[in-house]
């Protein structure tokens, strides 16, 4: 049984974890849950059952890592596709929404992992080193990824952006 | 990234931070389980070290007691005169401070121990003994005192306490441990408290020294 004694100091720890619920909604949302209110609320109970593992100073990445897992699930349920199908660390590139159809193509042309670096840095507002967290990498090797991932968005948009070349047709024997 | 790029993907952000729930009540719902365990575990944790030691004297103490009878058989325990001739020979190694002399060593005669108790046993009390001397010199507000005791908890740490393997046995020795004293500390924090305890008395917040000087010192300082 579970005196107060233990049981308060949990809950004023638990609270600071839980003031990022509408940044865990958001992220779930933006990276296309169907219910990305269910997968925060997921995610915090996750957090106050393990809270010994949630780091005290910067639960976020930890938070991010967890909702992220539940969107694999999720996406599981709903694709009914095989664990070993599933992007490594991103949900699949057409459940972005919203997006300027130029930059969602932009997007999608980029691996999981890549456009899952860009997005916890430009739209979770999360430090590298942060986010190397949230990914489960050293910092470090996060930034050799996240330079890589920025030279390739560029590169798309710079594609993107150029007329459709002509399509020269061989035909044998002309 | 150019700024430009970047800025870009920023403004595209499609949706803002928020949430649509009741977070009150989500916060409750949530409460009502119970919390990690390990949370408490890790409260109750912290002030154990002095009271682990202390009871891990005295079952060494009971267990030294019982296997008397089958010390014998075994092999690898000495008796009282051994452990007495050990205790005075570390006398000759270590230093009490100022005012403080060795105490006699009442040693059961039907107790044993590992090679090596008796210069355990004045480890400990020379430690137990700075230790006070350290309290009492910041009470007295004696800095000279203080850093004298300080160096000489230091170099006890140093060179005659030492860390036993994890999993080892309760009577373990240091291997190779002949004349010098040694004293070895379980592989479960032990060390690492007194370390911490020493760098924050130093550092003028002596509470845990004090503690340990009253569960361990002698008598006259309980």
């Amino acid at each position: 049984m579970t005196s107060e004694t233990d049981r308060r100091p949990a809950e004023e720890r638990f609270r600071a974890v839980f003031s990022h619920l509408g940044a865990v909604t958001a992220y779930a949302r933006r990276r296309g849950s169907h219910d990305a209110d269910a997968i925060a609320a997921e995610a915090m109970s996750i957090a106050w059952r393990r809270l010994a593992e949630v780091p005290r100073d910067d639960p976020l990445p930890w938070l991010y890592a967890t909702a992220r897992n539940l969107l694999h699930a999720e996406w599981r349920a709903e694709r009914r596709h095989a664990a070993a199908e599933l992007p490594e660390l991103s949900v699949p590139a057409s459940e972005l929404r919203g997006l300027d159809p130029q930059l969602d193509r932009a997007l999608r042309s980029l691996g999981p992992a890549d456009r899952e670096a860009l997005l916890l840095v430009a739209w979770e507002d999360l430090a590298p080193a942060q986010a190397a967290r949230a990914v489960g990498i050293k910092p470090t090797a996060f930034r050799v990824r996240l330079l890589r991932a920025r030279r390739r968005l560029r590169a798309a948009l710079e594609e993107d952006r150029r007329p459709a070349p002509l399509v020269q047709i061989d035909v044998e024997g002309t | 990234m150019t700024d430009h790029t970047l800025n870009r993907l920023r403004t595209a952000n499609p949706f803002p931070a928020g949430t649509a729930v009741d977070a009150d009540a989500l916060f409750d719902a949530i409460v009502v389980a119970p919390p990690d365990r390990r949370l408490a575990r890790a409260r109750r944790r912290s002030p154990r070290p002095v009271l682990v030691l202390a009871a891990a004297v005295l079952v060494f103490a009971l267990l030294a007691s019982g296997a008397y009878a089958i010390s014998g058989w075994l092999g690898g325990s000495i008796g009282g005169p051994t452990v007495r001739a050990e205790y005075a020979d570390a006398q000759k190694q270590l230093t009490m401070p100022p005012g403080y002399t060795w105490p006699a060593l009442h040693w059961p005669a039907n107790s044993v121990t590992s090679p090596g108790g008796g210069g355990a046993f004045a480890v400990s009390l020379d430690q137990d003994a700075w230790e006070c001397y350290w309290v009492d010199s910041i009470h007295s507000g004696d800095v000279a005192a203080q850093q004298k005791a300080h160096a000489a908890l230091d170099d006890l740490m140093q060179n005659h306490i030492v860390i036993a393997p994890a999993g080892a046995p309760e009577n373990y020795a240091p291997p190779g441990a002949t004349g010098t004293p040694l004293l070895a500390f379980a592989d479960d924090g032990g060390y690492a408290y007194k370390e911490r305890m020493y760098r924050e008395a130093a550092a003028g917040r002596p509470q845990l020294l004090e503690e340990s000087c009253r569960a361990n010192g002698p008598a006259s300082h309980g």
